[in-house]
């Protein structure tokens, strides 16, 4: 078991999708002697890059997609988790970003700050992660690490300072020099494994000091000694380090890191600054819910000895079983242990415990807070919580948000039937906003998420890893119903065709809620309906939410207040209450203004300024709103919020009308009611024959 | 109407008592304070005034990302809907967003022509006509010249829009003789009304420092709800 918690690093690589971020995994893990060989990238002019990307991930899929990989550097225990980087699959980067405690924000030198950097940046804001910035590529042409600090300062609002400035740019960038130490450090040998440390070359000797001031300048704020130390001219390294790593903890400071992991230059300078800057597991509060006190917070100790608290934050299928990563966050686990799955309350037996490295997993036999391994054979979901039985407590649930588009899939043959249940049964455990059902008048098979590309994914891992051909209908909103004001009833259920009649009335009225998708609220006095029968009217009204009366999609937001009604001892019952219920609700529903609801996406486009009538034309044309405009030189982005149902095809839109220079990047926003005429036309398409069902 | 509370207890009422006629399209208004006193939150407040009565804004960022200014706007309306009781809050937050536009300018890219050219764009593209207002936050008064000032006010007058600004001072800023603080002072010929905003840590409150060529400007001091920027409810 790690006991010095000061030596643990649990880390983060996040980065726009080209800047980079696998190479530079690659050379850590290199470096840190995980791997033996750096990969051998193909296509040396750099245009190779793109597709490496994609071959590292299929070939070396465990090395690179892992959930968690362990390295060491200089006596350090460095924990590097995977946080995937499309939008898509916001739920899964946001589950990777709380269990860890710091992160390096990769950025192209030449690119600098795109969109994604700042969905990014946005998310890694809301979980507190304390951040390094590495301005990668500087071998490439029109790379200007400057260019990049000054982005993180303007666009991101990130008190960034260059803690190094580059030795020669572009082609002709050969190493960094430290503005901490004031030295050279240059990357030798055919990997840039052997490190040479030289004096700083004339010619860049009073650029190096200009911008020690600066960086002096910037982090003096965290330290008075340091600020002393800085008038009486004694500053030494410990005081630097000492003052850019509380800066960086207290989140008000973002030290910049200048290289080239391709060109193997820099990548050990930022390790020792991952060891440096980046706080330790104790260093971070951690909090927790204690379902036995009414849902109060509590702080986790990172004491070993305490009682265990872990969490499940992801889940990965190996050769030999369901491979659970688990961050404890207070006590310890060891093989053999009895722990509590918080969300079923069933006890587990820890079989077998293991570290991941970059190829190979090892087995050990304990480990204490702040560490994070793998449980091997253990059934449960993404984001339950492990306990010792001596406590109740779960880790702050992440919101999930409900999906917003559904696809129908139907398997190819009968071998891929089965395989598809396989498949789905997996991707549903792994990721809360990917479901799955079989619908009851087709009897096909619907699975829904958060987006068109992420339920291609999905679609596309089944072909590959569960050999499950399916074949795709069109992608479809999910639209709700809700009601917009509030609406009287009294409504009397009455039968009498022979035998024992049916009777029930019930009064009330119903109005929107505000959170939530249902509330009953019993107001009945004075047993005018008996007691047994209120949980029947509720029954009723609730069985007509799964389908709304004007498209017949889920009614959400819907409170009831029930305060009258009258029974009859004979003819009363609970299906007559039932009936009563929804009866009422068919009554009631027109009168209380429902309206149809679609999911609305947040979309910023990005490009060339030439573009931007392009850009909001598409947006325009496809029912959005345009939020806001962001000028900067040569560039301008595009932020709007446009429904998904027009979003379908919006790519290739997109490219044809910029000439491939603009990118795109889009997440759920909110649900919002549609305009008049789109909610006569859903109505026409959707809502025909509603009215007479019963 | 939905909004008619709302409204009621906007600033912007009392002040157009004491402002003869308001600030008027074509009009430079000045809100000065120091930092962290809640100028946005003022300006927003202005802005959402106009937009519950289904006017538009353009909300003009010189220091803040969109993202930003958005929260602001998100935040007062909901306070404000929520202490209004709004019938049908999404659809008056759709039509309030609908009539709002947040333009921002990074790296120091601002400039009055592109200002106007921006315009030109949401005209000709967005069909976003007439701008009721234009709010311009984070100018940097400091370096402005009474000619830029001008032309800012040249186009709030094209454009028959009311134009209101903020502007940071310092404790110690100089005062001209009517009480107007650095650096809104030396360019004040082209600003019609000048408002004050100070914190006294339970309200914020609001003078009129000039009110168009009014000689007697009427001492109007109000105070407002720190978060909100609603008038106080006694």
């Amino acid at each position: 078991m790690i006991t010095d918690l000061q030596r643990v690093r649990n880390i983060g690589i996040s980065a726009h999708i080209d800047s980079g971020k696998t190479t530079l995994t690659e050379r850590i893990l290199y470096y840190t002697k995980r791997i033996r060989v750096a990969h051998d990238v193909k296509g040396k002019d750099g245009v190779g890059a793109k597709m490496d990307f994609m071959d590292l991930e299929r070939e070396r899929g465990i090395t690179i997609q892992s959930a968690a990989t362990h390295c060491e550097w200089q006596s350090h225990h460095i924990n590097i988790i995977d946080t995937p980087g499309h939008v898509d699959f916001t739920i899964e980067v946001e589950r990777s970003l709380r269990v860890l405690d710091g992160a390096i924000l990769v950025l192209c030198a030449v690119a600098g700050v795109q969109s994604q950097s700042m969905t990014v940046d946005r998310q890694m804001r809301r979980y507190n992660v304390p951040r390094l910035a590495f301005v990668n590529k500087a071998d490439r042409s029109g790379a200007n690490p400057y260019r990049v600090t000054e982005q993180l300062r303007e666009k991101l609002r990130l008190n960034a300072v260059l803690m190094q400035i580059p030795i020669g740019l572009e082609a002709s960038f050969e190493g960094c020099i430290d503005l901490a130490t004031m030295k050279a450090h240059y990357f030798d040998g055919d990997n840039g494994e052997i490190r040479r440390v030289e004096e700083i070359p004339d010619a860049l000797k009073a650029e190096a000091e200009a911008r020690r001031h600066e960086m002096l300048d910037a982090i003096s704020l965290f330290s008075d000694e340091l600020t002393e130390a800085i008038l009486d001219e004694r500053v030494t390294e410990d005081l630097i380090h000492a003052a850019v790593r509380k800066g960086t903890i207290a989140l008000q400071l973002v030290p910049v890191f200048i290289g080239s992991a391709y060109k193997n230059k820099a990548v050990q300078l930022l390790l020792d600054a991952v060891t440096r800057y980046l706080p330790a597991p104790n260093e971070v509060t951690n909090e927790a819910i204690d379902l036995e006190k009414g849902d109060t917070k509590v702080t986790l100790t990172s004491d070993p000895k305490a009682d265990m608290v872990a969490l499940a934050f992801k889940l990965e299928e190996g050769r030999f079983g369901q491979l659970t990563y688990i961050r404890i966050y207070q006590g310890s686990v060891r093989k053999g242990d009895e722990i509590v799955n918080g969300r079923t309350g069933r006890g587990v037996k820890v079989g077998r415990l293991v570290r991941m490295h970059a190829d190979e997993m090892e087995d050990i036999s304990d480990a204490g807070a702040g560490d994070i391994v793998a449980l091997f054979g253990i059934d449960c979901a993404s984001g339950d919580t492990f306990t010792s039985n001596r406590i109740r407590v779960a880790m702050t649930s992440i919101h999930v948000p409900d999906p917003v588009i559904h696809l129908r899939v139907k398997p190819k043959d009968k071998k891929a039937q089965g395989n598809l249940s396989k498949a789905l049964g997996r991707f549903t455990k792994e990721d809360p906003t990917f479901h799955a059902r079989v619908d009851e008048e087709s009897g096909e098979t619907i699975i829904s998420g958060m987006g068109e590309l992420h339920l291609d994914v999905y679609v596309e891992r089944m072909k590959r890893e569960y050999n499950a051909e399916v074949e795709t209908g069109a992608p479809q909103v999910a639209y709700r119903e809700a009601i917009s004001r509030k609406a009287e009833f009294n409504y009397t259920h009455k039968k009498q065709t022979g035998g024992a009649g049916q009777y029930g009335r019930v009064g009330g009225y119903v109005e929107p809620l505000e959170v939530g998708d249902f509330e009953f609220v019993n107001e009945v006095y004075g047993g005018s309906i008996p007691n047994e029968f209120i949980t029947s009217v509720e029954k009723g009204f609730r069985a007509c939410l799964k389908k709304g009366r004007m498209i017949g999609f889920p009614v959400t937001g819907f409170r009831v207040v029930l305060n009258d009604g009258a029974a009859h001892s004979v003819d009363s019952s609970d299906n007559a209450f039932q009936a009563a219920g929804r009866g009422a609700f068919r009554d009631v529903y027109h009168r209380a203004k429902p309206q149809i609801l679609e999911p609305i996406m947040k979309v910023s486009i990005e490009g060339p300024t030439e573009f931007q009538g392009a850009f909001v034309r598409t947006v325009m044309q496809r029912r959005g709103i345009i939020v806001g405009t962001t000028e900067t030189e040569g560039f301008v982005r595009v932020d709007s919020e446009v429904p998904l149902g027009e979003m379908f095809g919006y790519s290739t839109d997109l490219r044809s009308s910029s000439q491939g220079k603009a990118e795109y990047t889009m997440e759920f926003a909110k649900y919002a009611p549609v305009p008049a005429e789109v909610s006569k036309d859903l109505i026409e398409k959707y809502g025909t024959g509603l009215d007479e069902e019963e | 109407m939905y909004a008619k509370e709302l409204n009621e207890r906007s600033p912007m009422r009392l002040f157009e008592q004491s402002i003869h006629g308001g600030l008027g399209p074509g009009n430079i208004g000045v809100v000065v304070a120091r930092k962290g006193v809640g100028k946005t939150a003022f300006l927003v407040g202005v802005a959402l005034d106009d937009l519950m009565r289904g006017r538009r804004v353009l909300h003009v960022a010189l220091e803040q990302p969109v993202e930003k200014v958005r929260e602001h706007y998100d935040e007062i309306f909901t306070d404000l809907a929520r202490t209004a009781h709004l019938e049908d809050i999404a659809t008056a937050r759709l039509e309030m967003e609908r009539h709002r536009n947040i333009h921002t300018y990074v790296n120091h890219t601002f400039s009055v022509e592109r200002l106007r050219e921006a315009v030109g764009f949401l005209r000709a593209h967005v069909h976003f006509e007439p701008i009721a207002a234009i709010i311009i936050e984070g100018y940097p008064f400091e370096s402005a010249s009474p000619a830029e000032l001008e032309a800012l006010r040249e186009m709030a007058r094209e454009q028959k829009a009311e134009l209101w600004m903020s502007a940071v001072t310092h404790r110690d800023a100089p005062r001209n003789e009517r009480g107007i603080p650095e650096p809104v002072a030396r360019v004040e010929g082209a600003v019609s009304v000048i408002v004050s905003m100070a914190h006294d840590g339970k309200a914020v409150h609001v003078r009129l420092l000039k009110d168009h060529e009014n000689p007697d400007v009427s001492e109007l001091s109000i105070a407002l709800d720190p978060t909100t920027m609603l008038l106080k409810q006694e």
